[in-house]
């Protein structure tokens, strides 16, 4: 069987687009850097960031390629409610490969996101235990309501075929699972 | 005030954080990200997984807040890349720990990687490879 139907494949090039409803604001950015346990000044206190340099506080570096702020989407059946590509492999699992960002500017809390997601493209691969897997490689550019680019995500994520034997129906398959011994 | 040492080879200190169910939730919430495998015993039974898992993406936080509080906050992380190997589930307690690579001026190269450090089970990588660049802003001592 092979993962990459013309149909996934016609879906390489594709960009998407989301614009926040709202600036990101000191609260989503104290709330992140609390949730993650990350304690800097740099991102609650004005005045030390002005000592170091900033405009006043910025944003922990990864905190808009970790939300789903910009979305402004309904969950799905999962609760998931941030970007997707929807692209549904019956019986596969659908895993996170990893990330790569790069950090053109700092992120403020009066930044408006938008959020344009690319599908990069789409390849076949093997396990080393020789399922089959199918890459999906997307990037994602952040920019603010002046048009400066902030961040750009490369996102890797892998859909793994069931193998042959028992326990591998799709009721054993999780929908979305971050990361795995196959995601190399 | 004597800085960080930065050389080729220096170590980065260890982060180190245990992942309660409580923290997976401040986490979904602060990102919007209600995924069901984060927190939903009944949807991860379903689906043959012992414990919630935690969403992958807070080691990129982790990764880039290990580099902040060692050279504070002059430096800034430029590119941080980081590959998934396995997954974490609520409870454990993860260690990231890094080596400089190469220092070009005010440019830092760092290889960093994440690992469970639970009891005395093998060792288990969690996420790897991984890692940085780092520029230090000129006119501040660290």
């Amino acid at each position: 069987m092979s993962l990459l139907t013309e149909e996934i494949r016609a879906l390489v090039g594709t960009e998407v687009s989301y614009t926040a409803p709202e600036p990101l604001g000191r609260a989503a950015i104290r709330y992140f850097a609390r949730a993650v346990g990350d304690d800097n000044p740099l991102y609650t206190d004005d005045a030390y960031a002005r000592e170091h340099g900033y405009d006043g506080v910025i944003a922990p570096p990864t905190l808009i390629c970790e939300t789903n702020q910009y979305a402004d989407l309904p969950p799905d059946a999962d609760g998931y409610a941030g970007h997707d590509w929807h692209i549904d492999i019956p019986g596969s699992r659908k895993v996170r490969g990893g990330n790569a960002y790069t950090f053109h500017e700092p992120v403020r809390p009066d930044d408006v996101i938008t959020a344009t997601w690319r599908l990069d493209g789409v390849t076949e691969r093997r396990t080393s235990s020789g399922q089959e897997m199918l890459v999906v490689s997307s990037v994602a550019a952040y920019t603010n309501q002046h048009g400066t680019l902030l961040v750009t995500n490369e996102e890797t994520i892998i859909f793994v075929a069931p193998a042959a034997g028992p326990n591998t129906g799709p009721e054993a398959a999780p929908g979305k699972t971050d990361g795995s011994e196959e995601a190399r | 005030m004597t800085g960080p040492d930065v050389t080729a080879g220096s170590e980065v200190p260890p982060l180190e954080r245990t992942i309660g169910l409580r923290d997976m939730v401040a986490y979904a919430g602060a990102t919007w990200d209600w995924h069901r495998l984060h927190y939903d015993a009944e949807y991860l039974a379903k689906r043959g997984l012992p414990a919630p898992v935690v969403d992958g993406q807070v080691f990129g936080a982790l990764l880039a807040e290990q580099l902040q509080d060692w050279l504070g906050p002059r430096a800034v992380v430029r590119r941080l890349h980081f590959r998934f190997k396995n997954l974490v589930f609520a409870g454990e307690t993860v260690r990231c720990t890094g080596r400089v690579v190469a220092v070009d001026g005010d440019t830092i190269t760092v290889e960093q990687r994440i690992v469970l450090i639970d009891g005395d089970e093998p060792e288990r990588v969690a996420v790897e490879p991984a890692g940085a660049v780092v520029v230090l802003r000129a006119g501040e001592e660290p």
